[in-house]
Protein backbone atom coordinates (compact mmCIF):
# COMPACT_ATOMS: atom_id res chain seq x y z
CA UNK A 1 0.00 0.00 0.00
CA UNK A 2 2.67 2.44 0.97
CA UNK A 3 4.81 1.36 -2.24
CA UNK A 4 1.82 2.25 -4.33
CA UNK A 5 1.71 5.88 -2.67
CA UNK A 6 4.93 6.18 -3.12
CA UNK A 7 4.54 5.97 -6.38
CA UNK A 8 1.83 7.95 -6.70
CA UNK A 9 3.84 10.69 -4.61
CA UNK A 10 6.36 10.32 -6.93
CA UNK A 11 4.67 11.11 -9.91
CA UNK A 12 3.35 13.96 -8.85
CA UNK A 13 6.79 15.58 -7.42
CA UNK A 14 7.79 15.43 -11.21
CA UNK A 15 4.48 16.50 -12.44
CA UNK A 16 5.37 19.46 -10.15
CA UNK A 17 9.02 19.61 -10.80
CA UNK A 18 8.02 19.84 -14.44
CA UNK A 19 5.16 23.09 -14.26
CA UNK A 20 2.33 21.36 -13.05
CA UNK A 21 0.09 22.48 -10.30
CA UNK A 22 -0.76 20.46 -6.91
CA UNK A 23 -4.70 20.38 -8.19
CA UNK A 24 -3.76 19.16 -12.02
CA UNK A 25 -2.35 16.27 -9.86
CA UNK A 26 -5.06 15.49 -7.61
CA UNK A 27 -7.55 15.44 -10.30
CA UNK A 28 -5.83 12.48 -11.61
CA UNK A 29 -5.58 10.41 -8.37
CA UNK A 30 -8.73 11.54 -6.24
CA UNK A 31 -8.62 8.29 -4.29
CA UNK A 32 -5.43 9.69 -2.28
CA UNK A 33 -6.25 13.25 -2.90
CA UNK A 34 -6.85 14.46 0.96
CA UNK A 35 -3.12 12.82 1.78
CA UNK A 36 -1.53 13.90 -1.19
CA UNK A 37 -2.41 17.40 -1.00
CA UNK A 38 -0.36 17.20 2.77
CA UNK A 39 2.46 15.80 0.84
CA UNK A 40 2.49 18.09 -1.85
CA UNK A 41 1.75 21.24 0.12
CA UNK A 42 4.73 20.45 2.09
CA UNK A 43 6.77 19.84 -0.64
CA UNK A 44 5.72 23.50 -2.82
CA UNK A 45 6.46 25.31 0.42
CA UNK A 46 9.95 24.11 1.51
CA UNK A 47 10.79 24.22 -2.59
CA UNK A 48 9.23 27.52 -2.64
CA UNK A 49 10.94 28.71 0.67
CA UNK A 50 14.71 27.01 -0.20
CA UNK A 51 14.73 27.85 -4.11
CA UNK A 52 16.08 31.06 -5.54
CA UNK A 53 16.59 32.19 -9.37
CA UNK A 54 20.65 32.53 -9.86
CA UNK A 55 21.47 36.14 -11.07
CA UNK A 56 21.81 37.13 -14.85
CA UNK A 57 24.99 38.31 -14.94
CA UNK A 58 26.79 35.24 -12.50
CA UNK A 59 25.03 32.52 -15.07
CA UNK A 60 26.58 34.59 -17.89
CA UNK A 61 29.94 35.22 -16.15
CA UNK A 62 30.15 31.51 -15.21
CA UNK A 63 29.04 30.60 -19.02
CA UNK A 64 31.83 33.10 -20.35
CA UNK A 65 34.76 31.14 -17.90
CA UNK A 66 33.07 27.39 -19.31
CA UNK A 67 33.19 28.51 -22.58
CA UNK A 68 36.75 30.25 -22.85
CA UNK A 69 37.81 26.51 -21.13
CA UNK A 70 36.19 24.51 -23.59
CA UNK A 71 37.71 26.90 -26.78
CA UNK A 72 41.16 26.52 -25.13
CA UNK A 73 40.82 22.72 -24.52
CA UNK A 74 39.94 22.20 -27.97
CA UNK A 75 42.83 24.49 -29.04
CA UNK A 76 45.29 22.54 -26.87
CA UNK A 77 44.25 19.26 -28.59
CA UNK A 78 44.64 20.73 -32.24
CA UNK A 79 48.05 21.83 -31.05
CA UNK A 80 48.81 18.52 -30.18
CA UNK A 81 47.54 16.65 -33.41
CA UNK A 82 50.70 15.72 -35.86
CA UNK A 83 51.45 17.78 -38.72
CA UNK A 84 49.82 15.25 -41.22
CA UNK A 85 46.53 15.00 -39.04
CA UNK A 86 46.18 18.71 -39.21
CA UNK A 87 47.06 18.98 -43.00
CA UNK A 88 44.53 16.35 -43.43
CA UNK A 89 41.91 18.17 -40.76
CA UNK A 90 42.38 21.35 -43.14
CA UNK A 91 41.61 18.85 -46.33
CA UNK A 92 38.33 17.72 -44.57
CA UNK A 93 37.17 21.02 -43.55
CA UNK A 94 37.89 22.42 -47.00
CA UNK A 95 36.11 19.79 -48.39
CA UNK A 96 33.45 19.67 -46.46
CA UNK A 97 33.35 23.59 -46.38
CA UNK A 98 32.77 22.71 -50.77
CA UNK A 99 30.70 20.29 -50.19
CA UNK A 100 27.94 22.89 -47.76
CA UNK A 101 28.32 25.26 -50.64
CA UNK A 102 27.37 22.80 -53.13
CA UNK A 103 24.43 21.47 -50.96
CA UNK A 104 22.98 24.82 -50.12
CA UNK A 105 22.96 25.82 -53.73
CA UNK A 106 21.27 22.29 -54.68
CA UNK A 107 19.14 23.10 -51.55
CA UNK A 108 18.50 26.54 -53.15
CA UNK A 109 16.32 24.42 -56.25
CA UNK A 110 14.09 22.97 -53.67
CA UNK A 111 15.62 19.87 -52.75
CA UNK A 112 16.37 20.53 -49.58
CA UNK A 113 13.87 18.82 -47.54
CA UNK A 114 15.43 15.47 -49.38
CA UNK A 115 19.23 16.58 -48.63
CA UNK A 116 18.52 17.08 -44.95
CA UNK A 117 15.70 14.09 -44.09
CA UNK A 118 17.38 13.68 -40.50
CA UNK A 119 17.88 17.54 -39.52
CA UNK A 120 16.52 17.72 -35.87
CA UNK A 121 15.82 21.40 -35.82
CA UNK A 122 12.28 21.77 -37.22
CA UNK A 123 11.82 24.71 -39.48
CA UNK A 124 8.81 27.16 -40.05
CA UNK A 125 6.58 26.46 -42.82
CA UNK A 126 3.29 28.25 -43.48
CA UNK A 127 2.14 24.34 -44.89
CA UNK A 128 3.78 22.86 -41.68
CA UNK A 129 2.25 19.89 -40.25
CA UNK A 130 2.38 21.20 -36.72
CA UNK A 131 1.38 24.21 -35.21
CA UNK A 132 2.14 25.62 -31.93
CA UNK A 133 -0.25 28.20 -30.10
CA UNK A 134 -0.52 29.94 -26.97
CA UNK A 135 -3.38 30.71 -24.70
CA UNK A 136 -4.23 31.54 -21.73
CA UNK A 137 -6.83 30.27 -19.29
CA UNK A 138 -8.93 32.19 -16.47
CA UNK A 139 -7.86 33.21 -12.60
CA UNK A 140 -6.45 36.48 -12.10
CA UNK A 141 -5.81 37.68 -15.81
CA UNK A 142 -8.69 40.18 -15.14
CA UNK A 143 -6.08 42.21 -12.69
CA UNK A 144 -4.05 43.04 -16.10
CA UNK A 145 -4.64 45.37 -18.57
CA UNK A 146 -1.97 43.62 -20.03
CA UNK A 147 0.36 40.55 -19.91
CA UNK A 148 2.68 39.89 -22.15
CA UNK A 149 5.59 37.05 -22.78
CA UNK A 150 8.88 36.84 -24.65
CA UNK A 151 8.88 33.65 -25.35
CA UNK A 152 12.73 32.40 -26.49
CA UNK A 153 12.46 28.84 -27.08
CA UNK A 154 10.33 25.93 -27.42
CA UNK A 155 11.07 21.93 -26.78
CA UNK A 156 9.48 19.08 -27.29
CA UNK A 157 10.47 15.55 -26.47
CA UNK A 158 10.12 12.14 -28.82
CA UNK A 159 8.89 9.06 -26.76
CA UNK A 160 11.21 6.74 -25.73
CA UNK A 161 14.51 9.59 -26.44
CA UNK A 162 16.30 12.03 -24.39
CA UNK A 163 17.33 14.48 -27.14
CA UNK A 164 14.63 17.69 -27.09
CA UNK A 165 13.42 19.17 -30.29
CA UNK A 166 14.10 22.86 -29.83
CA UNK A 167 12.91 25.94 -31.90
CA UNK A 168 12.70 29.58 -31.50
CA UNK A 169 9.09 30.94 -32.66
CA UNK A 170 8.50 32.57 -35.20
CA UNK A 171 6.13 35.19 -33.17
CA UNK A 172 7.86 35.52 -29.72
CA UNK A 173 5.64 37.95 -28.21
CA UNK A 174 2.38 37.44 -26.88
CA UNK A 175 -0.11 39.38 -24.47
CA UNK A 176 -2.30 36.69 -22.23
CA UNK A 177 -5.17 39.57 -21.59
CA UNK A 178 -5.69 39.17 -25.80
CA UNK A 179 -5.80 35.43 -25.09
CA UNK A 180 -8.68 34.39 -22.92
CA UNK A 181 -11.38 31.69 -23.18
CA UNK A 182 -11.21 30.30 -26.68
CA UNK A 183 -8.37 32.68 -28.24
CA UNK A 184 -4.99 31.31 -29.09
CA UNK A 185 -2.50 32.79 -31.12
CA UNK A 186 -0.14 30.82 -33.46
CA UNK A 187 3.71 31.20 -32.67
CA UNK A 188 5.18 28.48 -34.99
CA UNK A 189 4.30 26.55 -37.72
CA UNK A 190 6.37 24.28 -39.13
CA UNK A 191 7.59 20.61 -40.22
CA UNK A 192 8.87 18.70 -37.34
CA UNK A 193 8.86 14.35 -36.97
CA UNK A 194 5.75 12.43 -37.76
CA UNK A 195 5.88 10.49 -34.25
CA UNK A 196 5.01 10.79 -30.66
CA UNK A 197 5.52 13.44 -28.00
CA UNK A 198 5.67 12.87 -24.58
CA UNK A 199 6.78 16.74 -23.18
CA UNK A 200 6.69 20.09 -24.17
CA UNK A 201 8.10 23.49 -23.25
CA UNK A 202 8.30 27.18 -23.49
CA UNK A 203 11.38 28.80 -22.46
CA UNK A 204 9.97 32.45 -21.07
CA UNK A 205 12.52 35.38 -20.77
CA UNK A 206 10.33 37.63 -19.61
CA UNK A 207 6.98 38.52 -18.35
CA UNK A 208 5.75 42.11 -18.22
CA UNK A 209 2.58 43.25 -16.53
CA UNK A 210 0.40 46.14 -16.41
CA UNK A 211 -2.31 46.34 -13.13
CA UNK A 212 -5.85 47.50 -14.10
CA UNK A 213 -6.12 48.70 -10.03
CA UNK A 214 -5.14 52.84 -10.35
CA UNK A 215 -3.75 51.90 -6.49
CA UNK A 216 -1.49 49.30 -7.98
CA UNK A 217 -1.01 50.73 -11.30
CA UNK A 218 1.85 49.99 -13.19
CA UNK A 219 4.59 46.82 -14.02
CA UNK A 220 4.22 44.29 -11.13
CA UNK A 221 5.94 41.32 -10.35
CA UNK A 222 5.66 37.95 -12.02
CA UNK A 223 7.41 34.85 -10.55
CA UNK A 224 7.59 31.76 -12.78
CA UNK A 225 8.46 28.24 -11.60
CA UNK A 226 11.36 28.40 -13.63
CA UNK A 227 12.94 29.91 -16.35
CA UNK A 228 10.51 27.23 -18.73
CA UNK A 229 7.66 25.93 -18.19
CA UNK A 230 6.97 22.27 -18.63
CA UNK A 231 4.39 19.99 -19.63
CA UNK A 232 3.72 16.54 -19.69
CA UNK A 233 0.81 16.12 -22.37
CA UNK A 234 1.67 13.05 -24.99
CA UNK A 235 0.60 13.90 -28.41
CA UNK A 236 0.69 12.55 -31.96
CA UNK A 237 2.24 13.82 -34.59
CA UNK A 238 1.81 12.50 -38.30
CA UNK A 239 3.54 13.51 -41.58
CA UNK A 240 -0.05 14.13 -43.63
CA UNK A 241 -2.24 16.11 -41.12
CA UNK A 242 -1.86 19.15 -39.51
CA UNK A 243 -1.40 18.88 -35.57
CA UNK A 244 -2.33 21.96 -33.48
CA UNK A 245 -0.56 22.19 -29.81
CA UNK A 246 -1.99 24.85 -27.97
CA UNK A 247 -0.05 25.72 -24.93
CA UNK A 248 -2.72 26.98 -22.28
CA UNK A 249 -0.84 29.56 -19.44
CA UNK A 250 -2.70 31.30 -16.55
CA UNK A 251 -1.23 34.00 -13.63
CA UNK A 252 -2.36 33.09 -10.50
CA UNK A 253 -2.64 35.74 -7.69
CA UNK A 254 -0.39 34.84 -4.63
CA UNK A 255 0.40 37.96 -2.57
CA UNK A 256 -1.22 38.84 0.60
CA UNK A 257 -2.96 42.10 1.09
CA UNK A 258 -0.14 43.23 3.52
CA UNK A 259 2.45 43.11 1.08
CA UNK A 260 0.71 43.95 -2.30
CA UNK A 261 -0.08 41.48 -4.95
CA UNK A 262 2.11 39.06 -6.24
CA UNK A 263 0.94 36.64 -9.34
CA UNK A 264 2.60 33.34 -10.30
CA UNK A 265 2.61 32.03 -14.11
CA UNK A 266 1.46 28.41 -14.86
CA UNK A 267 1.19 26.12 -17.35
CA UNK A 268 -2.31 24.43 -17.17
CA UNK A 269 -2.40 20.71 -18.04
CA UNK A 270 -5.73 20.38 -17.88
CA UNK A 271 -6.52 22.87 -21.10
CA UNK A 272 -3.43 22.01 -23.13
CA UNK A 273 -3.10 19.63 -25.86
CA UNK A 274 -3.58 18.54 -29.32
CA UNK A 275 -5.58 17.96 -31.90
CA UNK A 276 -5.67 17.14 -35.32
CA UNK A 277 -6.86 17.95 -38.76
CA UNK A 278 -6.58 17.42 -42.27
CA UNK A 279 -5.03 20.77 -43.53
CA UNK B 1 33.00 4.95 -38.01
CA UNK B 2 33.22 8.29 -35.57
CA UNK B 3 30.31 7.35 -33.29
CA UNK B 4 29.70 8.63 -29.40
CA UNK B 5 29.96 4.64 -28.58
CA UNK B 6 33.39 4.46 -29.48
CA UNK B 7 34.97 5.58 -26.41
CA UNK B 8 38.40 6.49 -26.39
CA UNK B 9 38.68 6.97 -30.48
CA UNK B 10 38.36 10.64 -32.47
CA UNK B 11 34.94 12.35 -31.68
CA UNK B 12 34.31 10.51 -28.83
CA UNK B 13 35.58 13.53 -26.38
CA UNK B 14 33.95 16.08 -28.39
CA UNK B 15 31.01 14.49 -28.27
CA UNK B 16 31.13 14.13 -24.50
CA UNK B 17 32.46 17.94 -24.70
CA UNK B 18 29.28 19.12 -26.61
CA UNK B 19 26.70 16.91 -24.06
CA UNK B 20 28.33 18.57 -21.00
CA UNK B 21 27.67 22.49 -22.88
CA UNK B 22 24.65 21.61 -23.60
CA UNK B 23 23.18 20.82 -20.13
CA UNK B 24 24.15 24.17 -18.96
CA UNK B 25 21.44 26.04 -19.19
CA UNK B 26 18.97 23.45 -17.75
CA UNK B 27 21.62 22.25 -14.61
CA UNK B 28 23.04 25.46 -13.80
CA UNK B 29 20.37 26.38 -11.47
CA UNK B 30 19.95 23.32 -10.25
CA UNK B 31 22.89 22.67 -9.11
CA UNK B 32 22.98 26.34 -7.73
CA UNK B 33 19.81 25.89 -5.58
CA UNK B 34 21.50 22.65 -4.25
CA UNK B 35 24.49 24.13 -3.28
CA UNK B 36 22.25 27.18 -1.59
CA UNK B 37 20.24 24.41 0.30
CA UNK B 38 23.61 23.35 1.57
CA UNK B 39 25.49 26.34 2.20
CA UNK B 40 22.76 29.03 2.46
CA UNK B 41 24.51 31.35 0.34
CA UNK B 42 23.50 32.61 -2.93
CA UNK B 43 26.79 34.13 -4.12
CA UNK B 44 28.68 30.95 -3.00
CA UNK B 45 26.18 28.67 -4.03
CA UNK B 46 26.45 30.68 -7.73
CA UNK B 47 29.99 29.94 -7.80
CA UNK B 48 29.84 26.48 -7.22
CA UNK B 49 27.72 25.85 -9.65
CA UNK B 50 29.94 27.06 -12.66
CA UNK B 51 32.81 25.69 -10.95
CA UNK B 52 31.04 22.27 -11.16
CA UNK B 53 31.12 22.84 -15.06
CA UNK B 54 34.81 23.57 -15.50
CA UNK B 55 35.64 20.83 -12.62
CA UNK B 56 33.78 18.37 -15.20
CA UNK B 57 35.19 19.64 -18.32
CA UNK B 58 38.51 18.94 -16.79
CA UNK B 59 37.95 15.38 -15.25
CA UNK B 60 36.16 14.99 -18.97
CA UNK B 61 38.07 12.06 -20.30
CA UNK B 62 37.14 10.30 -16.63
CA UNK B 63 33.58 10.19 -17.67
CA UNK B 64 32.33 7.10 -19.20
CA UNK B 65 29.04 7.32 -20.60
CA UNK B 66 27.79 4.38 -20.36
CA UNK B 67 28.49 4.85 -16.34
CA UNK B 68 26.14 7.65 -15.11
CA UNK B 69 24.20 9.72 -16.91
CA UNK B 70 25.99 13.15 -17.12
CA UNK B 71 23.82 15.41 -15.11
CA UNK B 72 24.20 13.05 -11.95
CA UNK B 73 27.83 13.20 -12.44
CA UNK B 74 27.39 16.76 -12.17
CA UNK B 75 25.88 16.24 -9.11
CA UNK B 76 28.23 14.37 -7.90
CA UNK B 77 30.86 17.01 -8.46
CA UNK B 78 28.75 19.37 -6.84
CA UNK B 79 28.47 17.26 -3.51
CA UNK B 80 32.60 17.28 -3.53
CA UNK B 81 32.43 20.73 -3.73
CA UNK B 82 30.07 21.47 -1.03
CA UNK B 83 32.20 19.38 1.17
CA UNK B 84 35.29 21.23 0.32
CA UNK B 85 33.71 24.39 0.69
CA UNK B 86 33.33 23.41 4.44
CA UNK B 87 36.55 21.92 4.92
CA UNK B 88 38.00 24.92 3.72
CA UNK B 89 35.59 27.33 6.07
CA UNK B 90 36.21 24.52 8.84
CA UNK B 91 31.86 25.44 9.36
CA UNK B 92 29.48 22.81 10.20
CA UNK B 93 26.81 21.68 8.49
CA UNK B 94 24.34 24.08 9.64
CA UNK B 95 23.34 26.60 7.56
CA UNK B 96 24.16 29.87 8.97
CA UNK B 97 21.54 32.41 9.08
CA UNK B 98 23.35 35.60 8.75
CA UNK B 99 24.77 33.94 6.07
CA UNK B 100 21.10 33.69 4.17
CA UNK B 101 21.45 35.78 0.63
CA UNK B 102 18.01 36.71 -0.53
CA UNK B 103 16.98 38.37 -3.21
CA UNK B 104 17.68 42.05 -4.35
CA UNK B 105 15.25 44.82 -5.23
CA UNK B 106 12.22 43.39 -2.97
CA UNK B 107 10.94 45.47 0.09
CA UNK B 108 12.72 44.79 3.34
CA UNK B 109 9.89 43.81 4.49
CA UNK B 110 9.31 41.01 2.68
CA UNK B 111 12.99 40.35 2.81
CA UNK B 112 12.76 39.94 6.68
CA UNK B 113 9.59 37.35 6.09
CA UNK B 114 11.68 35.51 3.48
CA UNK B 115 14.54 35.33 5.83
CA UNK B 116 12.27 34.03 8.65
CA UNK B 117 10.50 31.51 6.39
CA UNK B 118 14.24 30.49 5.28
CA UNK B 119 15.22 29.94 8.65
CA UNK B 120 12.18 27.65 9.76
CA UNK B 121 12.75 25.68 7.12
CA UNK B 122 16.54 25.37 7.52
CA UNK B 123 15.45 24.90 11.33
CA UNK B 124 12.78 21.61 10.37
CA UNK B 125 15.28 20.49 7.23
CA UNK B 126 18.20 19.83 10.28
CA UNK B 127 15.47 17.67 12.36
CA UNK B 128 15.59 14.98 8.89
CA UNK B 129 18.58 12.62 8.76
CA UNK B 130 21.35 13.46 6.46
CA UNK B 131 19.61 10.64 3.68
CA UNK B 132 16.27 12.42 4.27
CA UNK B 133 17.70 15.61 3.36
CA UNK B 134 19.40 14.71 0.32
CA UNK B 135 16.68 13.08 -0.74
CA UNK B 136 14.50 15.99 -0.96
CA UNK B 137 16.74 19.15 -1.70
CA UNK B 138 17.71 16.51 -4.83
CA UNK B 139 14.73 16.19 -5.44
CA UNK B 140 12.78 19.26 -5.09
CA UNK B 141 15.22 21.92 -5.55
CA UNK B 142 17.58 20.04 -8.10
CA UNK B 143 14.54 18.73 -9.61
CA UNK B 144 16.08 15.15 -10.36
CA UNK B 145 14.37 12.05 -10.74
CA UNK B 146 13.91 8.99 -8.60
CA UNK B 147 16.18 7.39 -10.69
CA UNK B 148 19.04 9.90 -10.87
CA UNK B 149 19.06 9.83 -7.15
CA UNK B 150 19.18 6.96 -6.46
CA UNK B 151 22.20 6.31 -8.25
CA UNK B 152 24.25 9.61 -6.44
CA UNK B 153 23.06 8.10 -3.24
CA UNK B 154 23.82 4.51 -4.43
CA UNK B 155 20.53 3.18 -3.11
CA UNK B 156 17.21 1.55 -4.98
CA UNK B 157 14.40 3.47 -6.49
CA UNK B 158 11.93 2.13 -4.14
CA UNK B 159 14.50 3.11 -1.11
CA UNK B 160 14.31 6.73 -2.60
CA UNK B 161 10.83 6.81 -2.88
CA UNK B 162 10.17 5.40 0.35
CA UNK B 163 12.93 7.67 2.06
CA UNK B 164 11.12 10.70 0.01
CA UNK B 165 7.44 9.79 1.88
CA UNK B 166 8.95 9.58 4.99
CA UNK B 167 10.83 12.81 5.17
CA UNK B 168 7.81 14.63 3.39
CA UNK B 169 5.55 13.58 6.35
CA UNK B 170 8.10 14.09 8.78
CA UNK B 171 8.59 17.92 7.07
CA UNK B 172 4.95 18.39 7.22
CA UNK B 173 4.21 17.63 10.85
CA UNK B 174 6.92 19.99 11.51
CA UNK B 175 5.89 22.35 9.22
CA UNK B 176 2.07 22.18 10.77
CA UNK B 177 1.22 21.68 7.12
CA UNK B 178 -2.36 20.96 7.81
CA UNK B 179 -5.11 19.92 5.30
Amino acid sequence: MATEFDKILDKCIDRINGGEDIESCLADYSEHADELRLFLNAMTQTKSTYSFTPSNSAKAEARQRFNNALRERQQRREARQPFSTRFLGWSRVWATAAAVILIAIVGYFGLRPVLFPSDNTPLPSPKGNFVFLISDDANAIGDFTSLTLTISGIGLLPEGSENWIEFEPEVDTADLTLLQGEVSQQIWRGDISAGEYIKVFIYISDVTGELKDEAEAGPVEIKLPSGKLHLSVPFQVSADTVTWFTYDLTVVATGSSQNGPKYILRPVVGESGAVTEQD
Amino acid sequence: MDTPQNNGKPGYIEHKEARLASLYEEFYGKIANYAYAKIGDRFEAQDIAGEVFLRALRSLESYKEHGIPMQVWLFKIARNLIVDYYRKAARGRTVPIDNIELADNSNPADEIEKRDDFARVSRVMEQLTDGQREVLELRFLSELTSKEVSIIMGKSDGAVREMQRVAIEKLRHLLGVES
